[in-house]
């Protein structure tokens, strides 16, 4: 929160020359009504992050609750572990479609309002749930709620991307991948809390405590449902005021691209799956190992759980630059992947601190994100990015789902030392596909793994290589007057793009696709 | 290729592994006899004595569990594997029974210890469930399991699975136990092996497995918890040792990372020691599963210095002046923490122990978990190498047909 309010503080300080731009014509709108002023940006930045707010707080519910959950509905931790699967199930497809229903069913607007009524009515189901005591109507409702939260993140960063383009995208991006990181780190430090509070008003544990702990939690989401409808509201005026189009994700998905992929993109897809089924599910059982195994109390155990997201908020910007500066992505992937494997066999092996091996988990996870993903786009053509993205994330739901139940199978018939085992093995399968991936990359002459100085030279000639193009194109256009001019930015940032080499984000257009909740968690 | 083949050589692995886990029962040339007896030399069964023997190559194991007085369980070590045990009921059901339990030839013995399960409290768990901090205004009144009535063993042995169940209920003095009971199940050994049924400990072939039962009893209070008192013996100047084993191993209990064990203090002129051993972690249900466990806690050795007249297996073995002869310790275990469920949700509790001769059994990391680590391990760093290899064969290759541009 204290980070958000020093970077709003930052930006008033910048943005502190007023600006010039306002209609003659109109009578002048107070600063934080104007939607040319930075007041009222400032006010539609705040209403976007508490936007997916509700969603994040209420996504790791179970997790804050994981013997709470167990012990009052009377599941083993597989069925407990399925709450988590019911959430990814619709987003195996969903990834593909999120984009699409946004652009051409919807509309961002009701968009937004839809998806935030399915995050607060999941939500109500799962509470609705417990209260009646029928874990199947709290799968039915993370099901629900699933349908919500991922696509709410897509227009979360459709939304961004229309009201800051070009501008402090960036940071605006930034700010919100903290606000998801704060409510996570709330709910798993806060619901427990809540859930001591109830039970002290109703004087007993049960099925009925949980539900109205799960309902309290689920204020979050109608909280968020009211930012998008202010949202949705300010849009609308803004569009009117300015004559602005409305945000689309432009995204585009074509299914018969999954043929084309290189090989190179299916290890990358092997190594995403591999190493995020390794951290969530982990995630998502942890609290009872460090109550467990290390005698933590419940509180501790909370902090210690969340100290991954915790660690990541400050941190992926920080290795987002790193990587940027210094290149060499396959290489910060395999520190990255030998990282998370240490840290899991600390955690299996020794009874060391848990906080050092948590603390390299999160380091080790912030950047991976930020080596990893993109990659994509330098073993991708740009115009199948929006299918490789959406694959990812469909696949990468897929093995979540199938992945947190296993684990909470093994969890239950072996222990946590197995459980730290199977995860261990599959980092070491992402470890596989990514030694591959360096030999695959180094035998193939692939970009991967250039140093951002190789990769800067190679991007001049590009540019040398386009100006030059161009000036052939701008005597043919003078030939051919009658065709339509194009934008030479455009066409600069599309040849660059084919390139692979990396370009500011408010320039990539697919930078949206990037954006679901999985991606930049 | 490599890699394919190390995992199918782990899926082979996993099926031998469940193999070895389903052959535990058979014997090995070496493994003790064992035979049950009950009430040795008497016909009634109004009281319950059951003589188990474990004759090994040149010794002979004696346990003698009954619920004459406290429910107790003797354990003789014999360096004879034709030593035998005297009962004489008549003095061993009078009020003197000193000298009752012998067992014959008088020097072959070794060894002898004894455990006695002498009370069951319960208390108010509504503040904390830690049996040291509760007030004494929130105790109830304890069960003293000597004074139970204990139903006859016949029918409830079992010659072939070397078991027994010793069922007992409230006399009534003590408030209602309804139709509740208090059972210990006794299972004696041939060969080392591991439970199939939670919380799966691991026995040696010189152990015997005691698991607490208490099934229906109806609680006094909302949050009642529940806890029960073990005696330990120790003869001569030794005493016992309670220790706390903590195992990164949870793989045959899950979550459970703790085990406990009472041993006789190390001694170096002393033959002998025992042991009795158990996880911290009590089940809920009949078919215990994880989501069953309620964990249990133990409290630190108190010295014993008097004991009543329910201990006749003991003065009947170890003589009057046991107190003198003899050191007595006593501990409590707690079953139930503050993130478990009352016992009357589920009107069910079982705990188990091994109580046994020798070193307490040790665990280790099973066949697959090291096969799967190799494995895992081993592939990317294999790869690694042939990879580098490939590298460097390929760079020596002279590059003449590159030419630079420009």
């Amino acid at each position: 929160m204290v980070l958000l309010e020093e970077e709003e503080k930052a930006l008033l300080d910048e943005g502190s020359l007023p600006k010039e731009h306002g209609g003659p014509a109109r009578k002048p709108l107070p600063a934080v009504c104007d939607p040319q002023r930075l007041a009222h940006r400032l006010l539609v930045l705040a209403l976007m992050c508490f936007l997916g707010f509700g969603s994040y707080f209420c996504y790791d519910n179970p997790a804050a609750l994981q013997t709470q959950v167990q012990r009052d509905m009377k599941v083993n931790t597989a069925e407990f572990m399925a709450l988590y699967a019911w959430y990814s199930w619709p987003n195996v497809i969903l990834c593909f479609f999120g984009g699409f229903m946004i652009d051409r069913v919807f509309g961002i607007r009701w968009g937004t309002i839809i998806f935030s009524c399915f995050v607060c009515v999941g939500q109500v189901i799962f509470s609705m749930g417990a209260i009646c005591n029928a874990f199947w109507l709290m799968e039915v409702g993370r099901f629900v709620f699933g349908i919500g939260g991922e696509s709410l993140a897509v227009a979360q960063n459709t939304y961004a991307v229309s009201w800051f383009k070009g501008k402090e995208l960036n940071l605006v991006f930034g700010l919100q991948l903290s606000m998801a990181r704060i409510g996570s780190t709330v709910n798993m430090n806060i619901m427990g809390w809540v859930y001591w509070k109830v039970q002290d008003l109703l004087g007993s544990t049960g099925h009925t405590t949980l539900g109205i702990a799960l309902l309290i939690g689920g204020t979050t989401c109608i909280f968020s449902l009211v930012c998008a409808l202010l949202l949705a509201y300010l849009d609308k005026r803004a569009e009117k005021i300015l004559c602005k189009e409305q945000g689309k994700t432009g995204e585009v998905i074509k299914l018969t691209d999954v043929k084309d992929f290189s090989l190179p993109l299916w290890l990358i897809f092997i190594i995403c799956v591999c190493y995020y089924v390794a951290v969530f599910p982990f995630i998502g059982l942890g609290k009872v190992f460090f109550i467990e195994k290390f005698k933590f109390s419940s509180q501790e155990a909370s902090a210690i759980n969340s100290i991954v997201y915790v660690i990541s908020a400050p941190m992926s910007p920080v290795f987002g630059i790193l990587v940027d500066k210094v290149g060499r992505n396959i290489t910060w992937v395999i520190c990255a992947v030998v990282a998370t494997l240490t840290s899991h066999i600390m955690l299996a092996f020794t009874f060391w601190n848990p906080w050092v091996a948590m603390c390299l988990l999160g380091v080790a996870y912030s950047l991976l994100a930020c080596a990893l993903w993109p990659m994509v786009a330098f073993v991708v053509p740009e115009h199948q990015l929006g299918t490789a993205y959406g694959f990812m994330q469909s696949i990468q739901n897929l093995g979540l789902a199938i992945i947190a139940i296993a684990a909470g199978m093994i969890l239950d018939s072996r222990g946590y030392l197995f459980l730290e085992i199977f995860f261990s093995a599959c980092v070491c399968l992402a470890l596989i596909a990514v030694v591959m991936l360096y030999f695959v990359n180094l035998f193939r002459g692939g970009d991967l793994n250039w140093s951002a100085k190789k990769r800067e030279k190679f991007q001049k000639l590009a540019m040398a290589e386009a100006k030059r193009r161009e000036k052939i194109r701008r005597q043919n256009e003078d030939d051919l007057a009658k065709l339509q001019p194009k934008n030479d930015f455009s066409l600069r940032n599309r040849y660059l793009c084919r390139l692979g080499a990396q370009l500011p984000a408010n320039c990539v257009c697919h930078l949206s696709a990037l954006a679901h909740r999985s991606v930049l968690k | 290729m490599l890699a394919a083949g190390s995992w199918t050589a782990l899926a082979l692995l996993w099926a031998a592994g469940g193999c070895v886990g389903r052959s535990a029962g058979y014997r090995r040339r070496g493994d003790p006899k064992v035979s049950l007896e009950y009430n040795p030399g008497w016909e009634s069964s109004a009281v319950n004595l059951l003589h188990t023997r474990a004759v090994g190559l040149n010794d002979t194991i004696h346990y003698i569990w009954s619920t004459i007085g406290a429910p107790t369980a003797l354990l003789v070590y014999t360096g004879s594997d034709s030593s035998t045990l005297h009962v004489n009921w008549t003095q061993l059901l009078s009020s003197s029974p000193a000298g009752a339990i012998r067992v014959e030839p008088a020097d072959s013995v070794l060894y002898s210890t004894a455990v006695v399960f002498t009370r069951l409290w319960e208390y108010d768990g509504t503040n904390t469930s830690d049996l040291s901090k509760v007030h004494a205004e929130h105790f109830y009144p304890s069960y003293h399991l000597a004074n139970f009535t204990w139903a006859s063993l016949e029918g409830q042995l079992n010659k072939t699975a070397l078991s027994a169940e010793f069922r007992g209920v409230s006399s009534g003095r003590e408030g209602t136990f309804w139709n509740g009971s208090i059972s210990f199940q006794v299972t004696a050994y041939e060969g080392g092996s591991r439970d199939g049924p939670l919380p799966r400990l691991l026995h040696s072939a010189n152990s015997s497995k005691v698991e607490f039962v208490m099934q229906g009893v109806a609680p006094r209070g909302n949050r009642s918890r529940f806890a029960l008192e073990i005696l330990a013996l120790e003869q001569g100047g030794r005493r016992k040792l309670l220790q706390s084993v903590r195992s990164i191993d949870d793989e045959y209990t899950p979550t459970i990372f703790e085990m406990a064990q009472l041993i006789s203090e190390p001694h170096n002129n002393s033959f002998g020691s025992s042991f009795l051993q158990w996880k911290t972690a009590a089940y809920s249900s009949q078919n215990p599963q994880r989501e069953d466990t309620v964990h249990c806690q133990y409290y630190p050795l108190q010295v014993v210095n008097t004991t009543g007249p329910e201990f006749s297996i003991l003065r009947a073995y170890f003589g009057e002046d046991l107190e003198r002869r003899c050191s007595l310790s006593a501990v409590n275990i707690s079953f139930g923490s503050e993130n478990n469920e009352a016992y009357e949700e589920k009107g069910y509790l079982s705990w188990s122990a091994l109580v046994g001769f020798g070193e307490p059994p040790r665990e280790g990391f099973s066949l697959l978990v090291i096969g799967i680590l190799a494995v895992a391990l081993g592939t990317p760093a294999v790869l690694l190498i042939v990879g580098t290899l490939v590298v460097l064969t390929r760079q020596e290759k002279p590059c003449s047909e590159y030419e630079p541009i420009n």
